[in-house]
């Protein structure tokens, strides 16, 4: 029954996206802080260089994984759900992918007004997007670090709606993310 | 008799071309050797650099991405014609504070005493010692002396005149750590690589 199954679930491709993807926003946060602890100098940038690299990949895989949710509709919601929480939860997924975007993007501007140039790991570099410009720099930064905050905050609420679902609710909204698990409980 | 009287007059006229003939190649010699004796002896010509339409640059890798950085402050004195390599000479003085980056926190740490220690050298120095040319303009031979290193730096060139004054359009490569120019954690090639492109396009003109 495999559109039932996909009704039920994410589907391999889906759930390899939302991992990878939360993993390398983890590896993020743990790289700008780390990095904004640091003076001026060669460990700062081979963090932040390790940072625009990971966050180019999330920039690519956001693409990808916007592409894949346009032409594959997400399970269906558990029926005990109230409309705000439906509402809730649907602002929720629409700002991450909203952040998956604007948060490497702006990444990607400050570091083009600011004049240091992107690289991926070393093998190409992206183009400038904006030539310098100090004012633009401060002001890409502040929103960079602004939306950080608004990512932490969402991430957070998202974990904690899920373990509700799973721990209070009793549905399977984790489980269908959750990939060597099995959805069957309550469909 | 009247053969004779001929044959003798033949014989004068004869003496007399030649005469002529080797004088004309005397003075002929003697000016060839002339002429060259002023291509060697005679100076080529002296150029002084017009900054406002010059360019002194050098293009380093960060992180992988490329970043290029200017001096606005350099002198060159600039002695060249391509038919007189053997007296040509360039001789450039950079002002090492006047870099810029596009970018204060860079130009900071480049200036700082791990990269060019201006407070100490506050500035490079290259002078050529042969020129040669090559399929597509000219090679000169020169060392760079930088935070009080000298090594050897080739440069490849242009040489175009433009009315009076001429353009000089070139690019050198050099090792950053061969000069020292890269202290401690800047030693490491991993995040700033140790090749360094030096591009130039000057502007010269007529110095007095």
């Amino acid at each position: 029954m495999p559109n039932l199954e996909a009704r039920l679930r994410y589907d391999a491709l889906a759930q390899t996206f939302h991992w990878v993807i939360a993993a390398l926003i983890v590896t993020q946060f743990a790289l700008a802080w780390s990095a904004d602890d640091l003076p001026l100098g060669l460990h700062k940038l081979a963090l932040l260089a390790r940072h625009k690299s990971f966050g180019m990949t999330v920039l690519m895989l956001a693409v990808l994984r916007l592409a894949w949710r346009l032409f594959h509709a997400p399970p269906r919601l558990p029926e005990g759900m109230s409309w705000i929480e439906r509402k809730l939860a649907h602002a929720t997924h629409a700002a991450f992918y909203v952040l998956l975007f604007a948060m490497p993007l702006t990444g990607w501007l400050m570091s083009s007004a600011k004049n240091y140039s992107v690289s991926w790991f070393g093998f190409f570099t992206w183009p400038n997007l904006i030539g310098k410009n100090d004012a633009a720099f401060t002001a890409l930064r502040n929103i960079h670090g602004i939306l950080s905050w608004v990512l932490l905050g969402l991430a957070i609420l998202h974990v904690l709606a899920a373990l509700k679902h799973q721990f209070v609710g009793k549905d399977d909204v984790l489980l269908r993310m959750l990939p060597f698990t099995n959805t069957q409980r309550r469909p | 008799m009247k053969s004779t009287k001929t044959g003798m007059l033949h014989g004068l006229a004869a003496s007399a071309l030649m005469l002529t003939n080797m004088t004309a190649m005397t003075a002929m010699t003697v000016a060839t050797a002339a002429t060259a004796a002023t291509s060697v002896a005679a100076p080529p010509a002296m150029y002084g650099v017009d900054a406002a339409k010059s360019e002194l640059a050098f293009t380093g890798v960060q992180a992988g991405a490329e970043f290029k950085a200017v001096f606005h402050k350099f002198t060159a004195d600039v002695r060249f014609a391509p038919e007189a390599l053997a007296s040509a000479s360039f001789d450039v003085l950079i002002d090492l504070s006047s870099v810029d980056s596009q970018d204060k926190d860079r130009d900071t740490t480049i200036r700082g005493p791990d990269i060019f220690d201006v407070a100490h050298w506050p500035s490079a120095h290259y002078v050529t010692r042969s020129f040669a040319k090559t399929a597509s303009g000219y090679r000169a031979a020169g060392t760079l002396t930088l935070r009080g290193v000298t090594k050897d730096v080739p440069l490849d060139f242009q040489f175009t005149t433009a009315g009076t004054g001429a353009k000089l359009v070139g690019t050198a490569m050099l090792k950053r750590l061969d000069f020292g120019a890269g202290q401690g954690d800047w030693k490491s090639t991993q995040w700033i690589a140790d090749e360094v492109k030096v591009s130039f396009s000057l502007s010269l003109a007529p110095k007095p």
